[in-house]
């Protein structure tokens, strides 16, 4: 009686085997979705760079914090006060499709006739609409900042500070800081957004950097509207043994 | 001392003389005829024997970790570190959590399963942390006519009608596509590393205490699964393994501390520990590294340039049941 039952099973084991071997390699995203993947790789013997939810495709674990990391750099606000040990970031450009082309094939400064360095909104046929679907509306500023608020007009390939001086797309905390104060001082000091790594305050620390979070064409979705976009959640706690369901926890009164 | 008893070719002659020895030596023995990758049978007899991790000298302490390392190697099939870092000078280990910034995502929870071997799957699941999902208000229009009474029951008056057995504390086992919900506020609750930890007070065995440097740790081997230390935590921060423990080999995290992570067995109870096995090597704990809103801050007290010290000296912290003069190092706060 076992044996029929038995090839089955080794073939469906070699099936699954082989499926695994040509699998494509496990991608995950760091903080936010589409915008900071990493693909899984082993580090060491029995280390992986991440461990990922099966759920969600989130990161749930880093085996090395400073993986894919270049020093920060100074901050521009040299005596302000904020913790310093050594900063390291994770590149952006890196994940920006666009960038080795927009400065010199579409935005050169000259091109395309008539170049336009208004900051006034217009509608913008048939580009960019993957960033902004109706660009008359941008879900940021809500309806008082345009995109040359923030893309430098001359070199696409830049953010532009409030003096038009050009900002790496690597240090968009020095764009965002510009209009965000308060929260650019929090984040400085530690305590808005997140550090991975040692957690003295000399120790080393990844920072991640604001658009790892926000989406900046973006900050205006979700239900909650408030600047985070929505996740889907990790597994519930399995029920106490013998229990069906949760509803004695949702009973409305 | 010990070493010519660990040899395997003295088994038998250990097991002559154990013979007429107490009920736990004859488990060990017991343990040792099989060979399984069974914990218990893969238990050396001094692991039943030793003393409590907090009075050992540095010398059995040692011995100690050596024994669960071969243990533990032997049973997940890769080498497992046993660490013993003792707590550093000038670092009183401190937590803050932006409660404003929680969107209920869990991702802490599952971060601490892996980072911490947790018993997992449906027989026997274990989280440290929990979060909550609280309403925003209960208040409406609709309720201004409840609350007087029905039949015989006590008028309570207006929105705050609620029968009896209610609660409105928040839900465990919310379950939306995704989060944070609208109206919701999330509220996650681990240990809080108290100073005056009533967990502390109340184990029969002292084998739950404080360290220097914080965090309060259980030394699992002297756990004798009493559970007065979870009836005391006003927190439930603490949890029980009230069967064998369900690691599997190859999501086992081989990087492990004797106070912290490493492997537990039945009968015994565990909580959060700050992760010590990283905070003493000074990497974050694994829930602040996961947060993906950065909701989770954590430091030394004793530093005025940690990110902890600035948030208490910045922000608005409030302290989950302060009046209980449990004197948590765990502070919620809002920007
Ligand atoms: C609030 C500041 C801000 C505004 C306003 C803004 N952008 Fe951006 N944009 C950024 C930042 C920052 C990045 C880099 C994003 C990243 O690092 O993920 C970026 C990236 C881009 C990219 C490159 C995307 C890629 O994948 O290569 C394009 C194209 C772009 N923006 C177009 C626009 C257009 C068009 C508008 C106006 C409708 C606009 N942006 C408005 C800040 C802004
Ligand atoms: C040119 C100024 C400017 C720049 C540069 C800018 N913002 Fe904004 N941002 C605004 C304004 C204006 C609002 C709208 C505030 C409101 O809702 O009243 C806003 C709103 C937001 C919000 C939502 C706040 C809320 O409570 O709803 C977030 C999040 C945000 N910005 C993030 C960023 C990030 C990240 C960057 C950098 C990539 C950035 N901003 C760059 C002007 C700016
Ligand atoms: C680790 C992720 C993360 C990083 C990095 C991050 N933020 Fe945020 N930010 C958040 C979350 C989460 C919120 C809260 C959203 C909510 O309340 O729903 C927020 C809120 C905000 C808001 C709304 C207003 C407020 O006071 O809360 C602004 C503006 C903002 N961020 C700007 C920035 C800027 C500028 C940077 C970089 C200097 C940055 N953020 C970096 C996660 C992040």
């Amino acid at each position: 009686m076992k044996k029929p039952a038995f090839l089955p099973a080794v073939l469906l084991l070699w099936f699954v085997s082989l499926a695994n071997a040509w699998a494509e390699p496990v991608k995950c995203f760091e903080s936010r979705k589409g915008a900071s993947e990493v693909t899984q790789r082993m580090i060491g013997e029995d280390l992986p760079n991440v461990k990922c939810s099966p759920k969600t495709g989130a990161v749930l674990w880093w085996g090395n914090p400073f993986d894919g990391t270049v020093p920060m750099g100074d901050m521009p606000i040299q005596d302000a006060d904020y913790t310093r040990g050594k900063a390291v970031v994770k590149p952006r450009s890196d994940k920006l499709g666009l960038l080795p082309l927009c400065g010199n094939s579409c935005h050169t400064g000259s091109l395309p006739k008539g170049f336009p360095t208004s900051k006034d909104a217009r509608e913008l046929v048939m580009m960019h609409q993957a960033i902004v679907l109706d660009s008359t509306k941008l879900p940021h500023g809500r309806g008082n900042i345009w995109c040359l608020d923030c893309h430098h007009s001359t070199q696409r390939n830049k953010l532009v500070d409030h003096r038009d001086k050009p900002i790496s797309f690597d240090q968009p905390q020095q764009l965002c800081g510009k209009c965000h104060g308060e929260v650019y001082r929090d984040w400085r000091e530690g305590i808005h957004g997140k550090r991975i790594g040692e957690w003295a305050s000399t120790g080393t620390k990844r920072w991640f950097v604001c658009t790892e979070c926000h989406n900046p064409h973006n900050v205006q979705h979700g239900d909650r509207n408030r600047g985070f976009a929505q996740h889907q959640p990790e597994k519930a706690p399995t029920l106490p043994k013998g229990m069906k369901t949760a509803d004695h926890e949702r009973q409305k009164h | 001392m010990e070493a010519p008893v660990e040899k395997p070719n003295s088994r038998r002659s250990f097991l002559k003389s154990a013979g007429s020895l107490s009920i736990s030596s004859l488990l060990g023995t017991a343990a040792l005829m099989t060979m399984s990758d069974d914990a218990r049978a893969n238990m050396e007899w001094a692991e039943w024997f030793q003393g409590n991790y907090r009075l050992m000298s540095e010398e059995e302490k040692a011995l100690a970790r050596a024994r669960l390392e071969r243990r533990y190697s032997r049973e997940y099939g890769k080498k497992v570190v046993v660490d013993g870092t003792p707590a550093q000078e000038g670092v009183l280990m401190g937590y803050a959590l932006n409660i404003k910034k929680c969107i209920g995502c869990r991702r802490c929870a599952k971060a601490c399963v892996e980072e911490n071997n947790q018993s997992r799957g449906k027989d026997q699941e274990i989280e440290w942390i929990r979060v909550l999902k609280m309403e925003k208000g209960e208040f409406s229009q609709e309720k201004m006519n409840q609350g007087y009474p029905e039949g015989l029951g006590i008028q309570v008056g207006g929105n705050a009608y609620t029968p009896v057995g209610d609660v409105l504390e928040g839900e465990h086992y919310y379950q939306p596509d995704a989060v944070p919900e609208k109206d919701a506020a999330y509220m996650p609750i681990a240990c809080m590393q108290c100073e005056k930890p009533p967990c502390v007070k109340v184990c029969p065995v002292r084998t739950t205490y404080r360290e220097a440097d914080g965090p309060v740790v259980i030394d699992y081997n002297w756990c004798i699964g009493c559970r007065m230390c979870m009836s005391a935590c006003p927190y439930w921060a603490r949890r029980f393994n009230w069967s064998d423990p369900n690691l599997p080999k190859e999501a086992m995290n081989p990087v492990t501390h004797y106070l912290g992570n490493r492997p537990r067995m039945k009968g015994v109870v565990e909580k959060c520990t700050f992760c010590i096995q990283r905070s003493r090597q000074g990497r974050y704990p694994a829930c602040v590294e996961v947060c993906p809103t950065g909701a989770r801050k954590f430091g030394n007290l004793l530093d005025p340039n940690s990110e902890v010290s600035r948030i208490i000296a910045r922000k608005n912290v409030f302290r989950l049941k302060a009046e209980l003069n449990t004197f948590p190092k765990f502070f919620y706060f809002m920007d």
